[in-house]
């Protein structure tokens, strides 16, 4: 058998793969990939990557007295300083830059979902025409970067947990399309069967099955009533299906063929097998990959109480995996082309939520004196100053932007960026023109809200 | 003799001479422009004794005498030597003032003739050639006449003599030009009084300025002939401030005593208070122009006159779109092509909807990119914050067609975003603003098509040989217009497979099958039809996944865990199952019950959400989509730029909904003006105003109901047509105002329907018991075929099972896909298991398996889908978990019943396919399962079989 790769381009089907009808990017890129680290429910910058003084807990303590229930520890770069547990990830940072000055959307109650939505579309929920997730913008604009791979591949998030249903509203293509839509690993110890024959199917029956049908099609009499775009595309649908299914590359989503110690190094969880089944899609060609700690209600990063002590196993979780997926593709050179964000839809903080000088509705209970340690920890929402960091792809490395103050509120001072902004940034690494739109409904509908959004110039290498 | 016309150049340069006598004559400079201020002073010379030499010169002809003979001698002398200084100075004049046009060039040549034809008459005077003498004498005193008729025009204007002349054009123009009462005009003033004030304001500086400023002469760089060249200002700067008349130099102007150095006119009359006050209030409202050049004075400016203007204007010469090529005015002449008035309309419409495509969106009331907007008239011609945009007549020199001819990344190209204007768009422009950029007078014409609202009967075609139902006569109309011929009407099999899947959603089992082939009767296909649509469950429950769609209803989906949202499928399914009239279901969605509001109620999310996104916008939005087929969520956020909608039509709409009344935003800004109310037709009728929304929800209901509501039914009659024809009589089906097809075929549907009862089932039947129904089916190559603008109707397109169908057909033919555990049972009727034949997937939650097959997720309002595979459905199909679970613990169940291979294959295919299967085809499978069927290999068969084209395809 001929290459994939090779067969896909020089087949009819070569348009399906490229999945775009302009895929040649209108400028000149420095990433082709990307991979989305999304800390799920509001990760505290104070707790991770802009530690502020730390207030060990002392029962009867003052809640406002506290900014960071963690030491501060060194970094790679001079006087940058991370919250304890955040070593690893603090010495690949001479290899990227972190952000401190993100400010989430004011969308007035604090929901996750909401902001999330926010953040992966850059719309505001809800919507007239269903918005497009970023990774569909992607596969929109530049297709598989591999034909065999699924240009929009979203790992960890499963939509059986509470607010399901608004999570399922940005895992979408939107008005783009299915065909530009999630190709969906919730596990990504399971990932290999997304993409081999149905359980229990071997390879040669398979292949058998494939051309019984090829076979009954051939012999059908339906073959009489010319030809129409349902049919061709169906057809040449199926044959994409079989041809990624059949292929070599389908290896890379086997976890089970990683060596002991690398996999060892990224088995923390499903975050941390997702960080390891990105790093191997990406050396196989992935276009866009998202991997989650996954959001459910009162898990993961949405702490609403114990704080603290939910934030050292969230750090363990992430840790390493991060560190060592920068590490592993810097070495094989591969950073250089893909551009790596971590991220969450906003921060925390003890006292505030939303924005400094606003209260919300229905924010978490936290008393003013700590008697208890369960109520020692981030467990508000804060908008107003949370940190991203980038590597690869064309952005400096070694690099700090922003600035969030001292004291509390520890807010954004320096450098505000917003979600407008990351999403052109990105767009502008990956060759894609800010004013990408489409016309829906008659009227355009861009990547960012009109078009709008500076791209962050100042942590490009060339911008 | 026009002794009357060529009178008194003087008059009005008497005040002139002595102003110029005063100039201390210093440098030599100044000298020449003192003796060039003498040519009108010494042109009287020549013209008057030149008619009293003639005078004399009849005398001596009519008397035979010679008595006057040294005086004409003599005043011969003073004729040529004035002449002769008269075309000096008019020379050095000409240089020194800023005179253009062709009235200078005429005077300046007939003046120098006049000069030669004086000298020759008087070198024949003195050989005593007395026949030449006199020839050359009476062409003399028409060259001097001619000559100083042009230097009149020149001073004074052209219609100078001819408004005194023709007194009665001259009242008529005063009467055209409304006299405006300029204290109604301050504050906002409607479009009618801005055209007003501006036909008076360009009335007065026509009468007092243009003559300096204009064409001909450019006094001070100053032009005032039109509104580009007014807002450019001259060599002393800007004439006018727009909004500030204070600030304006030519109000301080004409306001100066008229002895003052800087006081304008500095010819002719003085401005009156009134003109005056009427400048002023002109530039304050912003300094509107006429909609068309030639407003000025209608009647005063006959057709022919216009024609000589525009040819004198010496428009460029270019390519002429096809469109204007020929036009009753077409002139010969090369310079420009006059249109009609009809060409005018139709250029200026062209040139408005690339603007509204192409520029609007950031040209616009809205967002206004560098201080220029494109959607009204004054302000394009006002342009930006770079000046003007464009230069009538001059496509070369105008500012827009500069930069939309720009390559694309150039920092000046446009449009910046989207795409950029084809060839033809850029033609058309350049052609329009050659063409003087004209604008028609009067309200402007929409750009859109907008679809009559009222009913309408069309007259039944008479019944031949080809057609006797309604719809086939009308499609028959149809055909022969286009030249189309009806094709056979599709076999038994193909039809009650159609029918069971347009009706039911299922497919037709082989004994139905079987015993409909083998009926003999006529008139089987209509029972046929009446049978299937009077199993009111099974319609019910296929019809239910068409309307879930378009009322965004789902049994889980955001906003439902927060109370947000609220289903109102039990509603739905009792309607369908009851077949409620139309007019019923839509009263009973807009006026609701506690089962139906959650139409209206939409999708609450929580926080702060965009203010177009309000509920009550949603379902002004959701109303008008669905049962209007109209958009108005560009409307919802500010004045669209796609239809004639208006920030304030959705807002009134929406605030019918209202139980607090709306505050207008403009994209998400508050405005701080409240909404009115209203249904968007004023010629349905008014709300009548109360505080109590249900009560303003009964009115709404009644009034969207009325038979008048032509729309209304139309909408829906095209919505089942596309659903059973595969595409609509107008597509897309949420835009009503496109053109159908056929506007008889719509307009009869609707009329017939809206006039038995508004009964669904009804028009379905008429339908599905069509000639046209039955019509083999079309293919299209391509999916934006069936939008295309050349679609023609051929019969029915062909579609593709919706993930309902297939997930049914697979259930059906083969093993249930869903097990009863699966329904959503708690949203939906309590004795629902009763009703149903197996787990129908239109009545179970939605899963990664109909989502891939293209059941949509119902947080927006969705009409249509795709019907296109791609690979991530083709990848459900091929190894997810849902379809092989199906097919392997169908397997089981078909291996345990079917000992050979032989009797499997058959009943399969008769279940699936409803065919047996061709001896090929049956070698093939016993090829594949051997002669005993095993578990594997039945699945796969199945998993084959299911995804033919023959089973996935309508045809």
């Amino acid at each position: 058998m001929a290459t994939l790769a090779a067969m896909g381009m020089n087949s009819p089907m070569a348009s399906l793969l490229a999945g775009s009808n302009n895929p040649i990017a209108q400028r000149a890129a420095s990433a082709d990939t990307v991979i989305l680290l999304w800390m799920a429910g509001g990760m505290a910058h104070t707790e991770t990557f802009d530690p502020k003084r730390y207030t060990p807990y002392e029962k009867g303590m003052e809640g406002n007295r506290v900014l960071s229930t963690f030491k501060s520890v060194p970094t790679k770069l001079d006087g940058i300083h991370f919250s304890e547990g955040l070593e690893g990830i603090g010495g690949v940072m001479d290899k990227g830059t972190l952000i401190r000055s993100y400010v989430a959307a004011d969308l007035g109650h604090i929901l996750h979902t909401r902001h999330q939505y926010n953040w992966h579309t850059c719309y505001e929920p809800p919507q007239t025409v269903a918005a497009p997730h970023m990774g569909a913008w992607i596969a929109k604009e530049l297709g598989p970067k591999n034909p065999v791979i699924p240009a929009f591949i979203d790992i960890g998030q499963r939509f059986t947990v509470g607010e399901g249903e608004e999570l399922k509203a940005f895992h979408s293509a939107g008005f783009l399309g299915n065909e530009f839509g999630p190709f969906f690993i919730p596990d990504p110890s399971q990932g290999l069967d997304s993409v081999r024959p149905p359980v229990g199917m071997n390879m040669k029956r398979f292949e058998g099955r494939n051309k019984l049908y090829n076979d009954l099609i051939s012999k059908s009499p339906f073959g009489d009533f010319g030809s129409d775009y349902q049919k061709e595309s169906l057809r040449r649908s199926m044959e994409q299906a079989y041809i990624l299914l059949n292929s070599p590359e389908s290896k890379a989503f086997n976890l089970s063929s990683e060596p002991k110690e690398s996999y060892d190094i990224y088995n923390t969880g499903r975050f941390g097998l997702g960080c390891l089944l990105a790093r191997r899609l990406t050396e196989q060609g992935a276009r866009f990959i998202s991997v989650t700690t996954e959001y459910e209600p009162f898990f993961g990063f949405d702490t609403h109480e114990n704080g603290h002590t939910r934030m050292v196993g969230m750090k363990k979780q992430i840790d390493g995996p991060v560190s060592q997926l920068i590490k592993d593709l810097d070495k094989t050179g591969h950073l250089d082309r893909t551009l790596v964000i971590v991220a969450s839809e906003f921060s925390r903080d003890m006292m505030v939520e939303g924005r400094p000088d606003q209260t919300v509705k229905e924010q978490v209970n936290q008393p003013e004196i700590l008697n208890d340690m369960k109520f020692y920890g981030m467990h508000r929402h804060f908008t107003d100053g949370c940190s991203i960091l980038m590597f690869g792809g064309g952005i400096k490395r070694g690099h700090v932007y922003g600035k969030t103050a001292d004291e509390r509120p520890c807010k954004t001072i320096e450098n505000p960026v917003k979600i407008a902004g990351i999403h052109q940034t990105m767009y502008h690494a990956l060759g894609i023109k800010a004013d990408t739109q489409y016309e829906i409904e008659k009227r355009p509908f861009y990547t960012t809200p009109d078009g709008k959004g500076q791209v962050v110039k100042d942590v490009l290498i060339e911008a | 003799m026009p002794s009357a016309r060529t009178c008194s150049p003087c008059l009005g340069n008497t005040k002139r001479e002595t102003y110029y006598n005063n100039f201390s004559v210093q440098t030599s400079t100044e000298l020449i422009t003192f003796l060039g201020r003498l040519h009108p002073l010494i042109v009287h010379f020549p013209l008057s004794l030149l008619w009293v030499v003639f005078l004399l010169e009849v005398i001596s002809w009519r008397q035979s005498s010679h008595q006057f003979k040294p005086a004409i001698h003599l005043m011969l002398w003073v004729v040529s030597i004035s002449a002769l200084l008269a075309v000096a100075f008019g020379l050095i004049l000409s240089n020194q003032d800023d005179y253009t046009g062709s009235t200078v060039v005429w005077h300046q040549w007939s003046g120098i003739a006049t000069l030669v034809l004086t000298a020759l008459a008087l070198l024949a005077f003195k050989a005593d050639e007395t026949k030449s003498y006199r020839a050359l004498l009476l062409l003399s005193v028409f060259g001097v006449t001619f000559a100083g008729h042009y230097g009149a025009m020149l001073t004074h204007g052209d219609d100078y003599l001819s408004s005194a002349w023709n007194s009665e054009i001259a009242k008529d123009s005063t009467s055209v030009v409304p006299k405006i009462d300029i204290k109604k005009l301050q504050g906002d003033i409607n479009v009618d009084q801005k055209e007003a004030l501006a036909i008076e304001a360009r009335s007065i500086l026509t009468k007092h300025c243009t003559n300096c400023h204009g064409t001909k002469k450019v006094k001070g760089k100053l032009r005032l002939d039109e509104l580009k060249y007014v807002l450019k200002g001259g060599e002393n700067g800007d004439a006018l401030i727009i909004g500030h008349p204070e600030k304006s130099d030519i109000i301080h102007r004409i306001k100066l005593p008229a002895s003052h150095d800087d006081a304008m006119p500095t010819k002719g009359k003085r401005l009156t208070k009134a003109e005056i006050e009427v400048l002023e209030t002109w530039i304050k409202q912003g300094a509107p122009w006429p909609n068309s050049p030639n407003t000025t004075r209608p009647l005063a400016l006959p057709e022919e006159k216009e024609k000589d203007l525009a040819v004198a204007n010496d428009l460029p010469t270019g390519p002429v779109p096809a469109a204007f090529q020929e036009g009753e005015n077409a002139l010969a002449s090369p310079a420009v092509q006059l249109l009609n008035t009809n060409q005018v309309d139709e250029l200026n419409i062209k040139v408005r909807t690339i603007l509204a495509h192409n520029c609007y969106s950031c040209h616009n009331a809205t967002k206004t990119k560098g201080k220029l907007r494109l959607d009204k008239k004054e302000l394009l011609f006002k342009g930006g914050e770079s000046g003007p945009i464009l230069v009538a007549g001059y496509p070369e020199k105008s500012d827009i067609i500069h930069r939309v001819k720009l390559p694309e990344g150039h920092d000046d190209a446009m449009p910046t975003k989207g795409k950029r204007l084809t060839k033809e768009d850029i033609a058309l422009l350049e052609f329009w603003i050659k063409q003087g950029a004209p604008w028609p007078t009067g309200p402007e014409k929409s750009l859109y098509r907008v679809a009559t609202l009222e009913p309408r009967l069309p007259n039944l075609p008479s019944a031949n040989a080809q057609a006797q139902k309604p719809i086939d006569l009308f499609v028959d109309q149809y055909f022969k217009k286009n030249k189309i011929a009806w094709k056979k009407p599709v076999d038994d099999a193909t039809y009650i497979r159609r029918v069971y899947l347009d009706v039911q959603g299922l497919l037709p089992n082989p004994q139905a099958i079987q015993s409909f082939i083998s009926d003999k009767r006529a008139n089987k296909r209509e029972l046929l039809v009446q049978s299937l649509l009077s199993d009111n469950s099974a319609y019910a429950q296929h019809w239910f996944s068409f309307w879930n769609d378009a009322l965004r209803n789902d049994y889980s989906g955001t906003g439902y865990i927060t109370g947000g949202r609220f289903g109102i499928s039990k509603w739905l399914y009792g309607s369908l199952k009851n077949n409620k009239s139309y007019d019923q279901f839509v009263k009973e969605l807009i006026n609701p019950n506690k089962e139906s509001e959650g139409f209206i109620k939409g999708i609450k999310w929580r926080g702060t959400i965009n203010s177009s996104q309000s509920t009550e916008m949603q379902a002004a939005q959701n109303v008008a989509q669905v049962f209007l087929g109209l958009n108005l969520k560009c409307a919802s956020c500010h004045d669209s730029f796609i239809s004639d909608w208006k920030l304030d039509d959705a807002y009134a709409f929406a605030n019918v909904f209202a139980d607090q009344t709306l505050e207008i935003h403009k994209c998400d800004l508050p405005t701080g003006r409240m909404a009115g109310r209203g249904v968007l037709y004023n010629s349905l009728g008014k709300i009548k105003e109360t505080p109590i929304t249900a009560d303003r929800l009964v009115q709404l209901a009644d009034i969207l109901v009325q038979k008048k509501n032509g729309r209304l039914y139309r909408t829906l009659v095209n919505r089942v047509w596309a659903q059973l024809m595969g595409r609509g009589i107008v597509e897309p089906v949420d835009v009503m105002d496109n053109e159908p097809w056929s506007q008889d075929l719509l307009d009869y549907l609707a009329y017939d329907f809206a006039n038995n009862g508004s009964d669904m089932k009804r028009l379905m039947f008429q339908i599905l018991t069509s000639k046209t129904y039955q019509l083999p089916t079309v293919g299209f190559k391509e999916v934006s075929m069936l939008t295309a603008s050349n679609y023609v109707f051929k019969g029915m397109t062909k579609r593709r099972l919706t993930a309902e169908q297939f997930a049914d057909a697979v259930s059906q033919s083969f093993f249930p896909l869903y097990s009863d555990s699966a329904l959503a049972v708690k949203m939906l009727p309590a004795d629902i298991k009763k009703d149903i034949p197996f787990a129908r997937a239109a009545l179970v939650k939605n899963d990664p398996f109909l989502t891939a097959l293209g059941r949509p997720n119902r947080e927006t309002v969705s009409t249509s889908r795709t019907s296109q595979a791609n690979l991530l459905q083709a990848l459900e199909l091929t190894n997810g978990v849902k379809f092989n679970y199906t097919l392997n613990t169908g397997a089981k169940i078909w291996v345990a019943k079917y000992s050979s291979s032989d009797a499997l294959v058959n009943a399969l295919y008769r279940q699936a396919l409803g065919r047996n299967p061709s001896s090929r085809e049956m070698e093939l499978a016993i090829r594949y399962l051997g002669k005993k069927p095993s578990i594997e290999g039945v699945q796969d068969f199945v998993w084959a079989i299911t995804l033919l084209p023959e089973f996935q395809l309508i045809i």
